[in-house]
């Protein structure tokens, strides 16, 4: 990890870089070919990868099954809007809370795993879930899905936006997504990060320091689970429905590929490039031929062979280069640092 | 919506369909390369209409997805060659749904707020048109749900701007039930998939087998994705019914199908099966499998004026593809279709509403539709009611596409699901939001 | 009301063609430490090859696929079942390759990669193949139904078991008693030292992925007649041999088989008993074991573990 001063940041300039493009996208969407739905798809499933790679990137926990959370928190979001109260922040607050319940017994049982053990826990779990969704039909609506979930109003006290066109729902997405990312890069970069990063490290020397690492690994499963399922929740208004298909297992590791592709083990910010890059070329390539899949398959074989850190860890690397080249030349005499 | 005027003209955005190599050559059709562009003319200046084509290409519908593809296709070019609808000419863009509600919603939002099109066409799998619907229902689009047969769709999941073109499995037990308990019967077994497809489907068929004096010996439930049946093939054998109805879906159904004939359970000594609908593009894959009395809305051998013709020109708009003649994904697509550029005619429009109200209720004549009875759009659950056919493997083809034995066929009013139009709740037409092209 | 025995030999069938499924599997994660997400594919890719061969249309030119076509469908069949997974093992080949920049790497690049190649391989089988069913024959022998305690049984599911059987048994051999069996088991807890015992290391993975391959494609010809043959079939056949391995403890080829079994025997006896829970069953039975046996039935330490 290189020691950096914006890591102590609450604000850091990429993010708000970030944030700055971002919020342009529906400025120039339409010009460059997409629609504000693909935006308002990329901003949800970036809050899911960014809570994803809590898990994997930040504790090196491999999970399998984190669509169930993303499902559950989709199906809570719909329950609550239509058996307790059609508010917007009632229903959010449900969507995380499933999701963390959910996160909670899973890893109740899974929290002492590792490995390929968790990775593969995960998935039985996983399809444990979606097998409920499909099979309970009075609550979920079963394969015909949980309809007419409504793009519930944002309320501040007496001010009301409505959030139900796909531009002022993209806003609204978007400035949850910068609270997330606030709170995430506080929590990656807080002391309990940091023994979160010391148990994907080694589980066992982080044992040796006293830590508790069951009580780490279970509560970090909690809080990524509970944003999955508040990623779900919103999805589920964006789609204003939902179904058992986000937790199935392709979907689940769909979430894993997108971290990866970006870079998510390397880079906080790898996810939300990896969602971005694999959620434009399947909607382009999809787009231009029903063949999508062989293209998109090739571009990760390919990505694999010649940029397996990924893309951000690609662009880390040049940068780091870049940064050595330019030390190198500044203090010529000085021994040039390692890393 | 904000829509850009210059969308869909960059050649990256050409809609390619390359579903297979044999297709492969028909590339390039799109808004400025299409065929007839330059032999057609159509009214000058007049801006096209542009549908969207939601079918699956791949997942567990993407054989029939297609299917329906290539004769939503036809119907267009005949159109196109004639001049157009309205003396427009019709576009189309596609793009894999993927058998996944997911990408069903993406797909209809991009159709409707990027490519501008006003109608959407396609689905198979009931989830995946109930996320289209969704999508459709905000913009005020209309969607052709040509091949979803779950009874809900006509039912509670119902929309003003849905239109529902399949028989469903209601229909289909109406058609079948009745018969077989007085021929063959008193004694069911009902084997039934775990979803909800399944259980409407079971629960239709129970209650008419209850109401023509037979008894559900026993109901067995079949989660989705069962590859292997031999346990529930067993307890059939233990359990001993005289009539087995299924309600199994998909590759469940083909497992299953191939499971059945292995054990020869179709022939003298066993059990009679009532199947329920069998898709074409399935059977055409396994026909020494079929199995059974099951329900159909078109066979390419009934005898009826304009159906020869319809299969030539069929076969001739897909020369060397996977399939060799339409069967009913195929002919619900394209009936559909049709129906929606004569709407537009008589409508003398592309407005939505225009549009809505020339459907609802309107008769189509049996000779058009090639059925045996007349059908029409029911205004009440905006479902095609039409005539439904029974049919069993046959044992005696006449050429190496005759899979079906027309056994039967039975009158729209025969079949209706009376339960509908109580589950179905249409918004008044001015509550739809208004889309023209 | 009705016997338990047709459902226990029905269960044990089952389980004997999903460890022929997962045994492919089994070696490259255990002397690997690789998930090999492409197994589903290549399970296909055998029931394709063998389509090609057995199927009505070879793709030959005319006057010799009419030769081809006049021998029996026996002797076709039973060349199918060599030809086709050796096919598939030169897809292997490819594939591997492509896997040994990956080698020592976090095992999830291995993971991407392979689900690039899943995703190749099966849209490369829907433009080659087209999207529909196709039916793959099988000699008039081997299949139809017998009569046995008032039962109708499918004679090809026994065949089926039978050659799943011999296939488990060979693998079996190999491993226990060939010398490439101790190099591969050694292989799989230290390469180091295989290494210093003069063992050429890349031939030896290389080598096991084929065989991996090749089981996997063995695996979709024999299942396929029960199954069907369509482009995504592979799906269907990955998730139980993933969880029949950590069932079963990865690296353990005992654990595998038995894992196996039990799962079959699972979803079998609750085919029959509570039908609508039969799927869930083998899932259920996982979190069982596994919550009381950390590392499945026989499972050994794991470098995928660190």
């Amino acid at each position: 990890m290189t020691g950096s001063s914006s890591e102590a940041r609450l604000i850091t300039p990429t993010m708000l870089g970030a944030w700055l493009v971002l919020a342009t996208v529906p400025l120039w969407i339409n010009a460059i070919g997409l629609y504000p739905y693909i935006g308002v798809e990329i901003v949800i499933w970036s809050i899911y990868a960014l809570a994803f790679n809590l898990v994997l990137g930040t504790s090196g926990l491999p999970s399998f099954g984190h669509g169930a959370f993303f499902g559950v928190g989709a199906y809570a979001f719909g329950l609550t809007q239509f058996n307790i109260a059609a508010n917007l922040w009632v229903c959010l607050a449900g969507a995380i809370l499933a999701g963390a319940f959910a996160g909670l017994i899973v890893g109740l049982l899974i929290a002492h795993r590792r490995g390929i053990y968790f990775a593969l826990m995960t998935i039985a779990f996983g399809q444990i879930f979606w097998t409920i969704s499909v099979k309970w039909h009075s609550v979920t609506g079963g394969e015909d899905g949980l309809l007419n979930i409504l793009r519930l109003p944002a309320t501040f006290g007496v001010v009301s936006f409505d959030i139900s066109d796909n531009e002022t729902l993209y806003y609204f997405v978007l400035a949850v997504f910068a609270v997330v990312v606030m709170l995430l890069w506080r929590l990656v970069n807080s002391p309990y990060g940091r023994i979160l990063s010391a148990i994907r490290q080694s589980e066992t020397r982080t044992a040796h320091l006293g830590y508790n690492v069951w009580l780490y690994k279970l509560s970090v499963i909690v809080i990524s689970a509970g944003l999955s399922g508040f990623a779900g929740g919103l999805f589920a208004m964006a789609q204003r429905s939902a179904f058992p298909d986000v937790m199935n297992l392709a979907q689940s590791g769909l979430i894993v590929m997108m971290t990866l592709v970006g870079g998510g083990l390397v880079s906080f910010w790898g996810p939300v490039i990896g969602v971005i890059i694999f959620l434009i070329a399947r909607d382009v390539i999809g787009a231009m031929t029903n063949a999508w899949a062989l293209y998109f398959g090739a571009m990760f074989v390919l990505l694999v062979l010649f940029r397996p850190e990924g893309i951000a860890g690609g662009a880390k690397l040049l940068m780091e280069r870049w940064k050595a080249r330019r030390e190198a030349s500044r203090v010529l005499s000085s021994a040039p640092r390692s890393g | 919506m904000k829509k850009n005027g210059k969308a869909g003209h960059g050649p990256s955005r050409r809609s390619v369909l390359k579903g297979s190599l044999m297709t492969a050559s028909l590339a390039g059709v799109g808004a400025f390369y299409g065929p007839w562009e330059h032999n057609r003319a159509f009214a000058q200046g007049k801006k096209p209409i542009k549908l969207g084509l939601t079918n699956d290409a791949s997942g567990q519908f993407g054989n029939s997805g297609q299917d329906e593809h290539r004769a939503i296709r036809m119907a267009i070019d005949e159109w196109n060659a004639k001049g157009g609808v309205l003396g427009r000419k019709i576009e189309w863009v596609t793009a894999d749904t993927e058998s996944s509600p997911a990408a069903g919603t993406r797909v209809a939002e991009r159709f409707i707020t990027r490519e501008d099109c006003p109608i959407l066409i396609g689905a198979l799998h009931s989830g995946v048109a109930n996320a289209i619907t969704q999508v459709a229902n905000k913009y005020g689009t209309i969607f052709f749900n040509t091949n979803s047969s779950a009874p809900s769709e006509a039912g509670e999941n119902c929309s003003r701007i849905k239109f529902v073109w399949d028989g469903n499995g209601t229909n289909f037990s109406k058609a079948a039930v009745a018969n077989a308990v007085k021929s063959i019967g008193k004694n069911w077994l009902l084997l039934t998939n775990d979803y909800v497809w399944g259980h409407s489907t079971a629960a239709a068929t129970k209650a008419l087998i209850e109401a023509n004096g037979g008894k559900i010996i026993d109901n067995l439930l079949v989660p989705q994705n069962t590859r292997d049946f031999t346990s529930y093939l067993l307890k059939i054998q233990q359990i001993k019914p005289q009539v087995v109805g299924t309600a199994i879906a998909g590759d469940d159904n083909k497992a299953l199908r191939e499971q059945i004939t292995q054990l020869k359970l179709d022939q003298a000594g066993g059990p009679a099966w009532i199947n329920n609908q069998q898709d074409w593009p399935d059977v055409w894959g396994a026909p020494e499998s079929l199995f059974g009395v099951f329900g159909t809305t078109f066979y390419h051998k009934i005898d009826l004026p304009g159906i020869p013709e319809f299969v030539k020109k069929w076969q001739d708009a897909n020369k060397g593809g996977p399939i060799p003649v339409p069967g009913n994904v195929s002919y619900n697509g394209y009936v559909a279709t049709h129906e929606l550029f004569r709407a537009m005619e008589r409508a003398g429009s592309t407005n939505n509403i225009a549009l809505i109200k020339a459907l609802e209720g309107h008769k189509m004549s049996a000779k058009d539709r090639m059925q045996h009875f007349d059908a029409y759009i029911d205004p009440v659950t905006h479902q095609v009611q039409q005539t439904i056919y029974l049919a069993r493997k046959n044992t005696k083809p006449s050429d190496n596409t005759d899979h079906f034995e027309i056994l039967s066929w039975a009158e729209p009013k025969d079949v209706m699901d009376d339960a509908a139009p109580t589950k179905c709740k249409l918004v008044p037409h001015d509550k739809v939001p208004s889309v023209d092209a | 009301m009705f016997d338990l025995l047709p459902h226990l030999l029905n269960g044990l069938v089952l389980g004997l063609l999903l460890a022929l499924i997962a045994l492919g599997f089994m070696l490259i994660i255990g002397l690997m430490e690789q998930i090999n997400l492409a197994h589903g594919s290549l399970f296909a890719l055998g029931a394709y090859f063998a389509l090609m061969l057995v199927g009505p249309k070879p793709p030959l030119p005319a006057d010799l696929a009419a030769q081809w076509l006049q021998i029996p469908l026996g002797w076709r069949y039973g060349m199918a079942l060599i030809i086709a997974p050796c096919l598939a093992g030169i897809v292997g080949i490819a594939v591997e390759l492509c896997m040994r920049r990956t080698y020592g790497k976090d095992p999830l690049y291995g993971l991407l990669l392979t689900f690039g190649v899943a995703l190749v391989l099966e849209e490369i089988i829907r433009l080659t193949w087209g999207t529909r069913d196709h039916v793959l024959p099988v000699p008039a022998g081997m299949s139809g139904a017998f009569l046995f305690s008032d039962l109708i049984w499918s004679r090809y599911r026994f065949y089926a078991a039978g050659m799943a059987a011999v296939a488990i048994g060979l693998v079996w051999l190999l491993i226990e008693k060939t010398p490439y069996g101790a190099m591969i088991k050694a292989g799989a807890h230290d390469s180091e030292m295989v290494r210093a015992l003069g063992v050429n290391l890349s031939k030896l993975r290389l080598g096991v992925f084929v065989l991996g391959t090749m089981l996997a494609a063995f695996a979709g010809i024999v299942v396929a007649p029960i199954w069907g043959i369509r482009p995504h079939m592979g799906v269907d056949a990955v998730v139980p041999a993933f969880l029949i391995i950590v069932l079963g403890g990865i690296g353990s080829f005992w654990g595998a088989v038995i894992a196996s079994l039990l799962v079959g025997l699972a979803v079998g006896i609750s085919g029959a008993y509570a039908s609508e829970w039969s799927l869930l069953s083998m899932y259920l039975l996982l979190v069982a074991v596994v919550s009381i046996r950390a590392r499945g039935l026989f499972g050994k330490k794991s470098m995928l573990e660190v």
